[in-house]
């Protein structure tokens, strides 16, 4: 019935909205969506200004907090009344009947939590000096302090915050998978259009193509690209190749959707009364067409997301990808290879729970932003 | 060229659509004259290749074989199946067409303005934009639309100003021949008579030639002067509306008028039940293609495909023994003489 | 039509539909009145988004369930005399016993109310095992012999065959043909013919007036097409905005149509063999949404022969104007202050 699909008759704005408005409207709707797109938006922001969240920069490595567990933070000071948050200082002490070395807590002085703490100096976004960072510590006197440290998810084999390391990683992890999905989106409309529009043996080509490159599975292709990437590049270019090697893959799917999108708007009443109105195949294509298919694309896009983050992610695992000293969250999780380091520094797996939210929030979203892609129906 | 003259002439129109080896014969040598400011009603059932039929007309698909010789404003006559892309754009938006469905045939993405401006900007990229404007303004205005709310989006309108809108683009090329396809089929009744009366005074003042082509049988009866009747592609029957209506030569166009319902209990009419199902239309019988439903079918309709010929004045019909049939129509209730006289 | 009041069968008393949307609540019937009585063709006519659907869809207790229906729909069941199908539960074990096999409907698209997994054979079969007999023969007897009665050729091979295989019009029979294996006491078809051609709606509406008579059930017919009303149907129920606004024989509805709104839905339609070219009638506008009605009677933005102060202050209520004829209106009952007149 047709009353059911009607909105309220007397909001203008409602008349006044263009799909993109409609598509918000619905997606706002869509609760589980809402809530991963405010997920992904503090992740991104996180990683976006890493260098301010981020207590400590990539390079500052304490070897005393080598492989240590998230610092313990204390709130009641030796007579059990409520203090200001504080932690103690690690240090090395020689076990005299073992002969071992033992890291245990310095006692003697207190390092207090702070906000807002000076610390290393880093560009903001790229461009502003800086040296604020989110939080820190600072001794009795109020003096920013960074002998001792605060790994809030504890430290990894070299004595670096995993914290501040998942934000840095987060960098590459979280923003690849666009790069990758804006080469996908070019190659995916390019050659999903050509074979769409003019059907014929243009299309044959082209789909056989995508069965084989589908065929192909996908772990050994990588390995076999990332074999052609010379070793001891940048890490720069090396992302970028890893961005070029993901994206390999993913424009065949994307490919088959275009292709089907065209081939099913080129046969709407819309289309053909356009081109009973002489409007030319070209203006066609760009006005009707694209703008038809463009919201299912983003879907598809979006859900295709945590593929790209997990194949990143798998491969920088499996050594393909990017290496140390680059960060990202597949370098990270490298560390948890064997079993000994997983079983004795678990904290090690944080990385790994960051992996799992993105690519949850990145599907939740992807099924909103699916129901809301045709707003008209 | 003045009210009358044959504006179109539909000669020998085939269309076959070919998939998997597997020919469908949508329109079979389907011709018939079309004279201007004159509307001619299609009718047929589903899948009897009406619509096909229009579309090949205004040439959204490209029929197999055949022609449609357009008299143009400038009193030049050509194929408009055959001219070239240059051509074409000269022509082109002399022939419009109004679709079946509101909903889909107006691009959601875009607003009504926008829609309506469309067709103009294509044809006369040089316009200047008040132009443009202005041009819009008056159609959307002429059909009905309330010009305050053109920069709103499709979704905002029900579906017969929807249709208005359908309407607005058609017209603001100036076109001399609409091909309607079910133009009022998806409407309800009391908004169908809107946008009947709409079309009727559009014609009246801009002379327009109306193709109208419906499954509904009293609404092709009041807006049409001929009516064609379609039959698995096939045109069966072709003459004047009253002449169709009240003495129908073809048994088709017989068991056709008699299912019609009509909107007043007191009328009995006595049913001339069409037995069995539209044969397929990708293995079409022998002979005429009708043989199999008909009721006066003989060894000769197995056999032979009948001739589509004039069989009164204006008055075509294929079938063998459309002359010795006496078949009913509706009763006018008046001019008896001429009705005997017919038959 | 013209029985004794133990005839009712069914009946209406105010029924109420409101759907909950995002913006508030729909009110898409606003308190029907409505009789149908043993062995009667009723026709409810309407445009589209009238209320005639869910109406229909509310007797058997098959509507979404953002749908609150509220009132009264009294239906003579057999052995317990009149219930009050609403306040049976929804899924209960006594309204399954009325649903389907006292009262039954048919559908517009005969398309998707079977499955295409299934033969016809056994979706027909469902309900004779269900309503009918556990015997598996038997119940096979029982189809084939309805797919016979409505006029399926080679039952026994149609039997076995999916519903691809079937035409339309040929589903539709089929259709009728599962709703008729009980030999339901009510038929709710619910624009049974929209989706079929002429020829093919002719035969169907045809084989619908021969089962009515064989079966002795009542049908309540719902459509827009005023043509099939005028062929179908004893008594027409014309709705608007989720109101009858008038109800009559359909001789009466046809031949002296009282409400604004019946009489520019008549003059809308054109009737064939009166060929001269006067204009159609055409209703203003359109119908208002249901969504925060103004007061007054719904049809008042679009009437003809409103009266100001007095249409869109009162609320119109159906009044019987002798001989069964009922309408709802002022310019046809009078004004308010007669008593029944105003729905309060």
């Amino acid at each position: 019935m047709a009353l059911f699909k009607k909105k309220k008759a007397t909001d203008e704005s409602y008349y006044l909205a263009s799909q993109w408005a409609l598509m918000w409207r619905k997606l706002k709707k869509h609760k589980l969506a809402r809530f991963s797109l405010a997920i992904l938006s503090v992740l991104y922001v996180l990683s976006l200004f890493a260098d301010f969240f981020a207590p400590y920069g990539l390079e500052e490595f304490s070897s005393v907090y080598k492989n240590t567990a998230p610092t313990r933070v204390y709130w009641q000071d030796e007579e059990g009344r409520l203090s200001r948050p504080y932690v103690y200082k690690l240090k090395k002490v020689n076990d005299r009947k073992t002969f071992t070395v033992v890291i245990s807590e310095d006692t003697s002085q207190k390092y207090y939590v702070a906000f807002f703490v000076p610390g290393v100096e880093y560009r903001l976004l790229g461009f502003i000096p800086c040296s604020t960072h989110f939080y820190g510590l600072v001794n009795e006197d109020g003096v920013p302090d960074r002998s001792a440290r605060l790994n809030i998810f504890g430290a990894d084999s070299n004595g670096g915050c995993i914290y501040s390391r998942i934000l840095f990683g987060g960098r590459v992890s979280l923003t690849i998978p666009f790069v990758a999905a804006a080469i996908s989106f070019v190659l995916g409309i390019l050659l999903g259009g050509l074979s769409g529009y003019f059907g014929g043996w243009v299309d044959n080509v082209i789909q056989r193509l995508i069965e084989v490159l589908s065929a192909i599975p996908s772990i050994p292709l990588w390995m076999a690209l990332s074999a052609a990437i010379p070793p001891g590049i940048p890490v720069a270019a090396m992302y970028l190749y890893i961005t070029i090697i993901l994206s390999f893959i993913g424009w065949t799917g994307l490919a088959r959707v275009v292709r089907g999108k065209f081939i099913s708007l080129r046969n709407e009443d819309y289309v053909m009364a356009a081109r009973l109105a002489g409007v030319s195949d070209f203006k066609i294509i760009l006005k009707h067409m694209v703008p038809g298919f463009l919201s299912y694309l983003i879907v598809s896009l979006t859900l295709g997301i945590p593929g790209s983050i997990l194949g990143e992610t798998s491969m920088s695992y499996l050594g393909l990808g990017m290496k140390a000293p680059a960060t990202s969250w597949g370098v990270l999780l490298k560390e948890t290879e064997d079993l000994v380091s997983v079983a004795q520094c678990p904290w090690k797996m944080i990385p790994l729970i960051f992996v799992v939210i993105t690519v949850l929030a990145f599907n939740f979203l992807g099924d909103g932003m699916r129901d809301a892609a045709d707003p008209y129906k | 060229m003045s009210k009358g003259d044959r504006i179109l002439d539909v000669r020998n129109i085939h269309m076959r659509f070919e998939s998997k080896g597997v020919c469908v014969r949508a329109v079979t040598d389907v011709s018939f004259p079309v004279l201007e400011g004159e509307t001619i009603g299609i009718v047929g059932e589903s899948g009897c290749g009406k619509t096909t039929l229009g579309r090949c007309i205004v040439r959204a698909y490209e029929p197999s074989e055949g022609s449609v010789m357009y008299t143009a404003a400038d009193g030049e006559t050509l194929d408009f199946l055959k001219i070239d892309k240059q051509t074409m754009k000269k022509y082109r938006k002399e022939i419009q067409m109004i679709f079946q469905d509101p909903y889909s045939s107006l691009d959601p993405r875009m607003t009504v303005l926008d829609i309506i401006k469309e067709p103009i900007r294509a044809n006369y990229p040089k316009m200047p934009k008040e132009e443009i404007e202005k041009k819009v303004m008056d159609i959307a205005a002429r059909v009905g639309l309330n010009t305050a709310y053109l920069k709103r989006y499709p979704h905002a309108f029900s579906g017969g100003q929807r249709q208005r809108i359908g309407i607005a683009r058609a017209l603001v090329l100036n076109p001399r021949v609409i091909v309607c396809d079910e133009a009022v089929s998806a409407l309800d009744v009391s908004i169908q008579a809107q946008v009947i009366n709409l079309l009727h005074d559009l014609q009246q003042e801009f002379g327009l030639t109306y193709l109208f082509i419906s499954h509904d049988l009293s609404v092709v009866e009041y807006i049409s002067d001929k009516v064609g009747v379609m039959y698995l592609g096939k045109m069966v029957e072709f003459a004047p509306t009253r002449s169709l209506f009240s003495h129908p030569l073809h048994p088709y166009t017989e068991s056709l008028l008699s299912a019609v319902p009509v909107a007043d209990p007191t009328v009995k009419i006595e049913r001339i039940p069409l037995e069995g199902e539209i044969p397929n239309p990708a293995n079409p019988p022998s002979g005429c293609f009708f043989h199999t439903r008909c009721r006066f079918c003989r060894e000769k309709c197995r056999q032979e495909t009948p001739e589509y010929t004039e069989m009164e004045k204006d008055h075509f019909v294929a079938c063998h023994f459309a002359q010795e049939l006496k078949l009913r129509g509706f009763d006018y209730g008046e001019e008896p003489d001429e009705k005997q006289q017919a038959e | 039509m013209s029985g004794a009041k133990d005839d009712v069968i069914l009946r209406m008393k105010d029924l109420k539909i409101n759907i909950k949307v995002d913006e508030g609540i729909l009110t898409v019937v606003r308190g029907v009145d409505m009789e149908i009585r043993r062995g009667e063709t009723v026709g409810l006519v309407g445009e589209s988004g009238c209320g005639k659907s869910l109406t229909s869809k509310a007797i058997l207790g098959i509507n979404d369930k953002k749908c609150k229906a509220e009132g009264q729909i009294l239906f003579d069941a057999e052995g317990t005399g009149m219930v009050d199908l609403l306040s049976l539960k929804p899924r209960g074990k006594e309204i399954r016993a009325i649903r389907g096999k006292q009262i039954s409907m048919i559908f517009q698209e005969p398309m998707v109310a079977f499955s295409p997994m299934y033969t016809i054979g056994n979706q027909i079969n469902e309900a004779t095992l269900l309503h009918i007999t556990k015997d598996r023969k038997k119940a096979k007897e029982i189809s084939l012999d309805v797919m016979k009665k409505v006029g399926i050729a080679n039952a026994e091979k149609r039997y076995d065959q999916y519903p691809h295989e079937f035409s339309g019009g040929m589903l539709q029979r089929a259709l009728i043909a599962m709703a008729l294996v009980c030999s339901p006491k009510l038929l709710i078809a619910d624009e049974p013919t929209t989706a079929l051609d002429v020829t093919i709606q002719a035969q169907i509406l045809e084989l619908m007036k021969t089962l009515q008579k064989d079966f002795g059930m009542s049908i309540l017919f719902i459509t827009h097409d005023l043509g099939i009303v005028a062929r179908m149907c004893d008594t027409v129920a014309v709705m608007y905005l989720g109101r009858i606004v008038e109800c009559a024989s359909a001789v009466e509805i046809y031949g002296n149509p009282m409400h604004p709104y019946t009489q520019g839905l008549l003059g809308s339609v054109h009737k064939i063999g009166t060929k001269g070219q006067k204009r159609l009638f055409s209703i203003d506008g359109t119908v208002p949404l249901a969504l925060n009605l103004p007061k007054g009677c719904g049809f008042y933005e679009r009437c003809s022969k409103r009266i100001d102060g007095v249409c869109n202050v009162h609320d119109p209520r159906l009044t019987d104007l002798g001989d069964g004829h009922r309408v709802a209106c002022f310019a046809c009952t009078g004004c308010p202050g007669k008593e029944g007149s105003v729905h309060e």
